[in-house]
């Protein structure tokens, strides 16, 4: 056989996997849906109430990907581009918010307002929404523009400073250089908030993804919920297509340049007043939650925190063994899918992990269920790999955009001439693009960990009986405990998460150092 | 290379043969784990079968164990479902879900309380409460029925739990039954009327009424008790107890055995289990759940069903009615 033949093949081979694993439940699911008995669904859930639905739900979460990408990106500015004291702390503590549920946030917003202003009917309503997604979704922008900052050559910022002053330096090179970046944290945001349903439940307002969630869970209206959430990954899938047909592959990428050293700003003069600015936005993202459920968990009649940890110890170590796989199997799968679509121009894997990501929970759940849930099939459905196939679809296409933002970094003229001096490709892989992407890398690693140790919606759906994790444990018991033993829990929750996510931190900088990325 | 094959294939062969060990159960739960785990620990501690339990979470509304319930229909995983209330039970049951089963312990329960096949059997009752803040409201102000609830003295202060989830659906389907559509559907409109508070849950009712948010709501009996475990300012008391009143409604706990399940004489032994007085007195002491079956030891603080007018209610009709009203209560709880 033709070795080009062959090598395709070989290529194909795990694409086709991933296909197998994850695009076939969906497709099949869809099919079941089409083919039907009641075919008034089909019709139904595309009706007039519906585009008005989807339309206000857009909205809603247009606006909060608007605020969270601005405060986002200043924030990463602040953080990975000027340089004073403490700035490792406040990179970490402002990636705290991702780290609690949005539900949390919700009932600590809410109860916050009652205790400071004695009424809280004002966060029942779209603006509730949007101030709590808002404050959980920034993180993601900080830490995506961040990471593209970051990238950024420094010989670009130094000839703009040459001619034009430092604000007009920053609008007019820096900003369109992380473009991309800022493209990306707008759509995912958007997703993100278009498809939680937890915090617009909570607060009364109705959303396209809040009536998809009563068709499955009050109606048991599964036709209509699946073409409902059809509706919703096409909405989403034009998004992203649009984003990908005008911004990822615009001739911009392959003029960028890596390997020169990022420029960093001191700021000596207005040290305090990006220390203030770092901490009202601490305060109003982090502490005041925390507080309210630190206030919370010493209301009790007794202290609950030791009968916390001893529900919470088993489902721990259960979750941050299961969240630390994911996460390898997400850089990992990321880090291929990324390599493949920037480099060998294969795009299917990429396409595939966009839709697991667009689907709602409950359907990607539902499709891994009906596919999965067969006798031979046992070793995946009934063990901890269904939970890692979960991960993968709701979290796969972030780790691979991340490390792709970072590929396309990469000038492939350092890989060209290692092909010209003869260096095979493997080798140009592990020794020029692998150290360059560290940092990519690493942002998708520490990103994949907090969403898989955090995901509650596919993994309630597929947890296989009497396995316990620290998410679905903790909103389980909070279900009538004492009020001040799910607040414990939750702190406990976040505590663990803040060491490990402190120790991965740790490890970066050894790692940058390593790299000469410090 | 061929040996490797052929490894893969023993590999894979090894792990499709294995058949889940017959020393354990599985059940689904959507009642609150903080009181269901303790019990179903004592059968795995007694019995030496293990139990493999998937709880629900208040945040998803049981979304969880339902929906997983429904796709896994062709291949149950579940041996036992075990509800707060009958009215899913009667939906798996409607889906060709559940199995009839009878033994001796679901002879113990009341004819009225279990599926006329057995596809449900209930034990344990909660029942629907008015929740109130003592600081807010005195006891005498306080109002006698649900009906009351409409009038103009109590506009705005009070809370129901989203009608589409939950109890109070169940509720609000018995109300339908006992009242007729027409007058059900205008004492919603009233309330509505009346400035009702639609809260996210029975246990986000509970919560507002003890941080004083609002002055009363209705909830069940295991959260109010629960409340007044963690606040002195808070009591409940049973609604519509006057001599022609339409009564209180009755929830049990609702036990199926799952079609084709795969350990299904241990999902048999779990239900026998739990039929039992011994597993009704630990719900009543730790939740204040009630007894069905006469002669059940239960603490003082715990009500008694022979004290309590309980709503008339036939629970197959009242599940009937629920489908019907569905869409109904989801369009009022959009307006």
């Amino acid at each position: 056989m033709d070795r080009a033949i062959v090598r395709h093949i070989i290529r194909m081979v795990p694409s086709l996997l991933l296909f197998l694993l994850l695009g076939l439940p969906l497709v099949l699911l869809l099919l079941q849906w089409l083919s039907g008995e009641d075919k008034s669904a089909l019709l139904s859930s595309i009706s007039r109430e519906t585009l008005v639905l989807v339309g206000k739900s857009l909205l809603i979460s247009g606006i909060v990907a608007l605020l969270a990408t601005f405060t986002g990106t200043v924030c990463g500015f602040i953080l990975y581009k000027l340089r004073f004291a403490f700035i490792g702390i406040y990179k970490v503590a402002l990636l705290l918010p991702l780290l609690i549920s949005p539900y949390i946030f919700a009932v600590a917003w809410k109860d916050g307002f009652f205790w400071l202003f004695g009424n809280n009917a004002a966060i029942y309503s779209d603006a509730g929404v949007i101030l709590v997604h808002t404050i959980v979704f920034f993180p993601l922008a900080m830490l995506i523009t961040g990471s593209a900052l970051s990238q950024v050559d420094a010989g670009y910022e130094e000839a703009g400073l040459m001619l034009m002053p430092f604000r007009k330096m920053v609008v007019k090179i820096v900003l369109p250089l992380i473009r991309p970046a800022l493209t990306i944290s707008f759509l995912l945001i958007l997703i993100f908030s278009l498809s939680d349903f937890s915090v617009p439940a909570f607060f009364g307002v109705r959303t396209f993804t809040t009536e998809i969630f009563t068709q499955f869970s009050a109606l048991y209206n599964f036709p209509l919920a699946i073409g409902q959430s059809v509706l919703l990954l096409f909405i989403c899938l034009l998004l992203m297509l649009a984003e990908a047909r005008y911004l990822s592959d615009a001739p911009f990428f392959s003029v960028s340049v890596k390997g020169g050293v990022s420029k960093k700003y001191n700021i000596q003069k207005r040290q305090a007043l990006f220390h203030a600015l770092l901490w009202l936005l601490l305060i109003m993202v982090l502490l005041m939650p925390v507080f309210m459920l630190g206030i919370q968990s010493l209301s009790g009649r007794t202290l609950f925190f030791r009968e916390a940890w001893i529900l919470m110890r088993p489902a721990a170590l259960q979750s941050v063994k299961l969240a630390l796989s994911g996460t390898l199997l997400l850089t990992s799968v990321g880090l291929w899918t990324a390599y493949a679509k920037d480099r060998m121009g294969n795009r299917l894997p990429n396409v595939l992990l966009l839709l697991t990501f667009i689907v709602p929970s409950t359907v990607l759940g539902i499709a891994l269920i009906r596919y999965y849930n067969l006798s031979a099939m046992n070793f995946i459905y009934g063990t901890t790999a269904i939970l890692l196939l979960a991960y993968l679809g709701k979290f796969g296409f972030i780790a691979s955009r991340i490390i792709g933002n970072g590929i396309r970094q990469i000038p492939v003229s350092l890989e060209e001439s290692a092909l010209v001096m003869g260096i095979p490709s493997w080798k140009i892989f592990v020794k020029i693009n692998l150290p360059l992407l560290v940092p990519s890398l690493f942002a998708a690693f520490v990103l994949s960990f907090i969403l898989s140790l955090g995901e509650l919606g596919v993994t309630m759906l597929v947890y296989p009986p009497g396995m316990e994790l620290m998410p679905v444990k903790t909103f389980t018991i909070s279900a009538n405990a004492p009020e001040a033993l799910t607040s414990s829990m939750t702190l406990i929750n976040l505590g663990v998460t803040i060491a490990l996510i402190a120790l991965f931190f740790v490890a970066g900088k050894w790692l940058f150092k390593r790299y000469q990325y410090a | 290379m061929r040996h490797l094959f052929n490894s893969i294939i023993l590999f894979m062969l090894m792990l499709t043969a294995c058949s889940p060990p017959s020393n354990e159960v599985t059940v689904y739960c959507t009642v609150d784990q903080v009181f269901s785990e303790p019990v179903l620990k004592d059968f795995e501690r007694e019995t030496g079968i293990k139990v493999k339990a998937v709880y629900d979470t208040e945040e998803t509304k049981s979304t969880g164990v339902m929906n997983r319930l429904i796709a896994e229909r062709d291949n149950p995983r579940c041996d036992v479902f075990w509800s707060g209330d009958p009215v899913r039970n009667g939906v798996l049951q409607s889906r060709g879900i559940t199995e009839p089963y009878q033994s001796e312990q679901t002879r113990l329960i009341p004819t009225q309380f279990k599926e006329k096949d057995n596809h449900w059997i209930g034990f344990s009752a909660r029942a629907r409460v008015l929740i109130y803040n003592k600081t807010l409201i005195s006891p005498d102000s306080l109002p006698r029925s649900v009906l009351d609830f409409t009038k103009p003295r109590f506009k705005g202060q009070f809370a129901i739990a989203n009608p589409l989830f939950g109890t109070t659906t169940f509720h609000m389907a018995a109300l339908f039954v006992k009242l007729g559509d027409e007058k059900a559907k205008q004492w919603m409109n009233d309330l509505k009327a009346n400035g009702v508070v639609i809260a996210a849950s029975n246990g986000d009712v509970k919560k507002r009424v003890m941080n004083g948010e609002l002055a009363f709501g209705l909830t069940d009996t295991d959260d109010a008790f629960e409340a007044k475990k963690e606040s002195d300012k808070v009591d409940y008391i049973f609604l519509d107890q006057q001599e022609n009143g339409i009564g209180t409604l009755i929830m049990p706990n609702a036990l199926s055995l799952i079609k084709g399940s795969p350990q299904n004489e241990n999902g048999k032994k779990l239900i026998n289990y739990l039929l039992t007085r011994e597993t009704e007195t630990k719900l009543a002491k730790s939740c204040a759940q009630m007894p069905l079956i006469k002669g059940t030891e239960v603490p003082q603080n715990v009500p008694s069903l022979d004290n309590i007018q309980p709503m008339k209610i036939d629970y197959k009709e009242t599940s009937d009615k629920l489908e019907a009203i569905q869409s109904w209560l989801k369009a009022w709880t959009e307006q």
